[in-house]
């Protein structure tokens, strides 16, 4: 049945789905967004807010991207002060930003978390830190055989070098924040790499190290997102907005659909929880294209929670917040209060486990939930009918039900908040 | 008894008429010597079956030799020996000529020829696949050869010899010692080993009743110039002993001393390990004593010799007779006691016949039982009501607890030494209760516990002694195993009672001990007196452990600590280093500035003057200085 369907797709035949009627033509829909879009790129000119601006009652560590030298000479002088603690026989002990979250700080008018700038020492003659100022001592030279050789790695690749002492990639990675956190650098500075996860389809043409990518023609499964942010550049588009997407069954219908051609967007996921590269190239595409963000989640407090790290970063990389967030997404879907709009019928959606509520209660306690009213409200209901939905959800009124109708609904009626 | 009688009496005569063949002979009355009465209930004293008999007989020979070397404030040497008797020569003992057996169909091992056929069937059936095997090459336990069938009636007999140093018995009381069952030395309110002038006797009674062989005992008592020589057994019937030989011989060593020897049935196979444990065990409560434990049969190859040395020759004081304690007499006791007096009147002879009466109290006693008494008045006077009287009054008045002076606990050194020698545990911890009462008779619980230990099981293991004997059976009923498994909570005294190696060791001493069951072979957990001064006399041992645990605990965590330290020592110096070494060949090629601190110390790495193992030393030194730190803040 939905073989047929695709096949008449273009066919004024479709009007059994539900709420198809209620489409205006595409025309129509186009010239909203080409409004919105306009109100935003002229919007995010003006906010450009950095820590500094803000005078703020305590300090707050943030770190930048540094050049191969200059982390090199950091590791360096840092290796020298342990060296010379050695030698005068006073062991010796790394002095590690906390990235605990008793050391977060939601700041609402920069829209992210920052990193205040306690610290603890991490000396090695003491059993409780003695293998993580060990793994440290490691990582660092590690970094800085990179830097000389000036070459990128993976964190898997990283851990792989000395997998007696890391025992556990968990241990080499959170070390590996810590170094770049201790040195002030961004992690990419590193020169360590997360393995490629996120993907982007869709209208939008950029270089990646020296070449020309164009995403309209990377074929149904996109382009993989470059780890190396620092290698991509050039980007054009004349698409309206960006689509974020939770999951990748939704990015593959609206890809496989073309969606991007219909409406002309850039479709991004990172299958689940962001990655940096995702979220740097996010950023990137945001400020230097300036278009809205609009976020296609589960209507779980899981979905909401993605959001909030594309938006106000994630904790355990607050100290990077500045270059990792982008400011500003639009919850577009599927908002709890569409389970009923869009008449989604009981056995489509699932009951929330004690988890569920639980983390649900607890987001509404997050600041970036309550600085929105809309985000409040929505959360409140989904505690409250203790309902979840995922995204395909929605197709138990056809596959192409997303595409076709809820979204151009939802765009239509700038049914974002 | 009487009453007893004649209400019994119609049931007798309708029995008796039921059977009207049977003649009316039944009903007369029949009267039973205490010797008939425990040879018919012989597992009263312990002799329920040849094995636990030949046990029995053992301890209870050991036992009257260490009372008897103690009273006499003599460190005990005591040999026993067993020795197995043929059927043969148990024949030519008693003079029986050995008989073939002429219709084998009789016997009741007699085998049929069906089942000797299926027999010869299996065993070639077995040889078949062991040749299998054996040709496979593969290796298989040698079948068990098959058992010498033991037919029914094919008894074992033993010769036990007990040989000690002790008081000896006077020549003519010999006879009586042995020959009449309930006579003994012992009656007395004091805590000793036996109680109830049985145990001879019952060994005697029990090899006349297996093998009718006499008992032969031979003694000396100190500045006698002769010795004893008695071969004697007991006319169950009249419970009087029944003289084979009584006379004197030559005593030229200046020998003191007693030996018994006693031929009676047995089973050493099954009891050989708990004989064994009784003699180990009983060398732990009595480290003061030599035992010298022998067992001799015709195959070399199951003797056994085990000679249990002396290891201190401190002895326990001896116990002393002690008076009644006023709350725990009975009427009967009250009339013993003032049939045996020599006191003349009320007064002295509350005063001087219990303890705990002062003379002022006992006037306090006699006002208070009402106005026809008075301290004058003559004691073999009193009327059955007035004795009543009395024994309501001495169970409702209030008396000091009885002193504990009277006994004589085996004492903390004692076991410890025999905890020691018995387990050699890693850490061991006694403690001795102060005397306290159970129905007007004062006991001292003591207790140790050690935690590790050669051939110790783990868990619980359990040493009970009672009046300084061991105890072997009925184990789990008693006390000691229910406080320890039940009511001790080990973890809390950081011990694994699962995990650990854990030796429980209770001796507690009485006048009285209360034993449950037939034999002297348990206390009861019903005696709350008992068990709580058990509970906490373990509990006081552990207290002492717990203490010796931590810091052992404490110690080799300390050692794990630095060991985790030093374990990275290699990986953060060697990281620190190798960045070094870049350093010095990228300061070699380029010209980055360092300061001079650090440039000397980069120049020094150039020139191996500090090297990875400098990093290492230093580094591994820091962490032992922050080690023996911590380590002195811990102990202050």
């Amino acid at each position: 049945m939905a073989d047929n369907k695709k096949r008449r797709r273009k066919d004024p035949a479709g009007d059994e789905l539900p709420f198809k009627n209620k489409l205006k033509p595409d025309s129509a829909i186009m010239e909203t967004l080409k409004q919105f879009s306009a109100s935003s790129s002229s919007s995010s000119v003006s906010q450009t807010l950095t820590l500094q601006d803000l005078s703020l009652p305590f300090r707050c560590r943030e770190v930048a991207d540094l050049s191969l030298s200059s982390v090199q000479s950091n590791i360096e002088s840092l290796i020298l002060r342990i060296a010379h603690s050695i030698l005068s026989g006073h062991g010796f002990s790394f002095d590690v930003p906390s990235r605990s979250a008793a050391n977060q700080l939601y700041v609402p008018e920069l829209d992210r978390i920052v990193l205040k700038d306690k610290s603890s020492l991490r000396p090695f003659a003491n059993i409780s830190t003695v293998r993580k100022s060990a793994i440290t001592a490691r990582i660092l030279q590690l970094i800085h055989q990179l830097c000389i050789k000036g070459i990128h790695v993976t964190k898997r690749d990283l851990f792989y070098t000395d997998v007696k002492l890391f025992q556990d990639q968990i241990q080499s990675d959170a070390v590996l924040d810590d170094v770049s956190c201790m040195l002030g650098c961004t992690r990419s500075s590193l020169n360590v790499v997360a393995a490629e996860k996120g993907v982007v389809v869709g209208r939008l043409i950029f270089s990646d190290n020296g070449d020309m990518i164009d995403c309209t023609k990377m074929g149904m499964g996109g382009k993989a997102i470059p780890p190396n942010i620092d290698r991509v550049g050039d980007m054009q588009s004349d698409a309206l907005f960006i689509l974020l997407v939770e999951k990748d069954a939704a990015y593959m219908r609206l890809a496989e659909d073309r969606f991007y051609n219909r409406f002309p967007c850039i479709i991004v996921t990172a299958k689940g929880q962001p990655d940096v590269s995702t979220r740097l190239f996010l950023r990137k595409m945001k400020t230097e294209l300036k278009l809205p963000v609009l976020a296609l989640v589960d209507s779980d407090p899981y979905g909401l929670k993605i959001l909030s790290v594309y938006g106000c970063g994630s904790k355990n990389m607050s100290y990077d917040s500045a270059n990792l967030t982008t400011p500003d997404i639009k919850w577009l879907g599927v908002r709890p209060s569409d389970l009923d709009k869009y008449k989604i019928p009981e056995q489509c959606r699932l009951p929330m486990t004690e988890q569920d509520i639980k983390t649900g209660k607890d987001l509404l306690e997050e600041d970036f939930v309550k600085k929105n009213p809309g985000w409040v409200e929505e959360l409140t209901l989904m505690v409250k009918t203790k309902q979840k939905a995922e995204i395909q959800a929605l197709s138990t009124f056809g596959f192409q039900y997303l595409s076709e109708v809820y979204l151009p609904l939802k765009l239509q009626q700038k049914d974002w908040l | 008894m009487d009453g007893d009688g004649s209400s019994e009496s119609p049931i007798e005569t309708k029995k008796a008429k039921s059977k009207t063949p049977r003649k009316p002979k039944e009903t007369i009355l029949k009267q039973k010597s205490p010797a008939e009465f425990f040879a018919e209930n012989k597992n009263i004293a312990g002799f329920d079956n040849p094995g636990k008999s030949l046990y029995t007989t053992v301890r209870e020979l050991v036992e009257n030799s260490l009372d008897s070397a103690e009273s006499i404030s003599e460190l005990p040497v005591v040999e026993i020996t067993i020795e197995e008797i043929g059927k043969s020569k148990f024949n030519s003992m008693i003079g029986l000529v050995d008989r073939e057996r002429v219709d084998a169909a009789l016997y009741d091992d007699y085998e049929t020829e069906k089942a000797r056929e299926k027999r010869l069937a299996k065993e070639a059936r077995a040889q078949e696949m062991q040749a299998k095997n054996a040709a496979l090459g593969k290796k298989v336990k040698d079948t068990p050869a098959s058992k010498a069938i033991k037919g029914r009636g094919e008894a074992s007999f033993y010769r036990v010899t007990c040989k000690d140093n002790g008081k000896g018995m006077p020549h003519d009381d010999i006879p009586n010692m042995f020959g009449r069952v309930l006579s003994g030395t012992k009656y007395g309110l004091k805590q000793t080993r036996g109680k109830f002038g049985l145990g001879a006797k019952m060994a005697l009674i029990w090899s006349k009743m297996s093998t009718g062989l006499p008992i032969e005992i031979t003694s000396s008592m100190k500045n006698q110039n002769y010795v004893s020589f008695c071969r004697l057994d007991i006319d169950i019937h009249k419970n009087i002993p029944h003289v084979h030989l009584h006379e004197k011989r030559e005593n030229k060593e200046h020998w003191r001393g007693a030996e018994i020897q006693v031929v009676i049935e047995g089973n050493w196979t099954t009891y050989r390990s708990k004989i064994l444990h009784y003699m180990r065990q009983m060398a732990v409560i009595t480290p003061y004593a030599q035992f010298l434990f022998k067992f001799v049969s015709d195959a070399p190859d199951k003797n056994v010799s085990i000679r249990f040395a002396r290891r201190t020759d401190v002895m326990p004081p001896i116990p002393m007779e002690t008076k009644h304690h006023p709350s725990s007499v009975d009427l009967l006791l009250i009339k013993r006691l003032i049939a045996e007096t020599s006191k003349q009147n009320l007064l002295q002879f509350l005063q001087h016949e219990f303890v705990n009466i002062s003379k002022s109290y006992a006037e306090r006693l006699i006002g208070e039982m009402g106005p026809d008494f008075g301290s004058k008045m003559t004691v073999k006077s009193l009327t059955s009501q007035q004795l009543v009287r009395i024994h309501q009054l001495l169970r409702q008045a209030k008396f000091d607890d009885p002193s504990g002076h009277c006994l004589s606990p085996a004492g903390e050194y004692n076991l410890r030494l025999g905890i020691i020698k018995e387990l050699h545990p890693d850490m061991v911890a006694t403690y001795s209760g102060s005397a306290q009462v159970f129905e007007g008779h004062p006991f001292i619980v003591e207790a140790g516990v050690s935690v590790g230990g050669k051939n110790v099981k783990q868990g619980l293991n359990i040493f009970r002694f009672a009046n300084r004997i061991p105890l072997l059976f009925e184990q789990g009923a008693d006390v000691v195993t229910r406080t320890a498994h039940k009511r001790i909570n080990w973890s809390s005294y950081k011990i694994n009672q699962m995990q650990d190696k854990i030796g429980v060791f209770v001796s507690i001493v009485s006048t009285k001990i209360p034993f449950k069951g037939t034999g002297k072979e348990y206390i009861g957990d019903d005696i709350t007196e008992i068990a709580s001064a058990v509970k906490y006399a373990i509990q006081q041992c552990c207290v002492q452990l717990k203490s010796k645990i931590v810091k052992k605990m404490h110690a080799r965590e300390q050692q794990e600590r630095k060991r985790n330290l030093s374990r990275y020592i290699p990986d953060a110096s060697g990281a620190v280093y190798n960045v070094l070494k870049e350093m010095t060949q990228l300061h070699a090629s380029k010209k980055i500035r360092y300061g001079d601190d650090d440039a000397e110390l980069l120049s020094k790495v150039s020139e191996n003057l500090i090297t990875k193992e400098t990093l290492c030393e230093k580094l591994s030194k820091h962490v032992e200085q922050v080690y023996s730190l911590a380590l002195c803040v811990k102990v202050s």
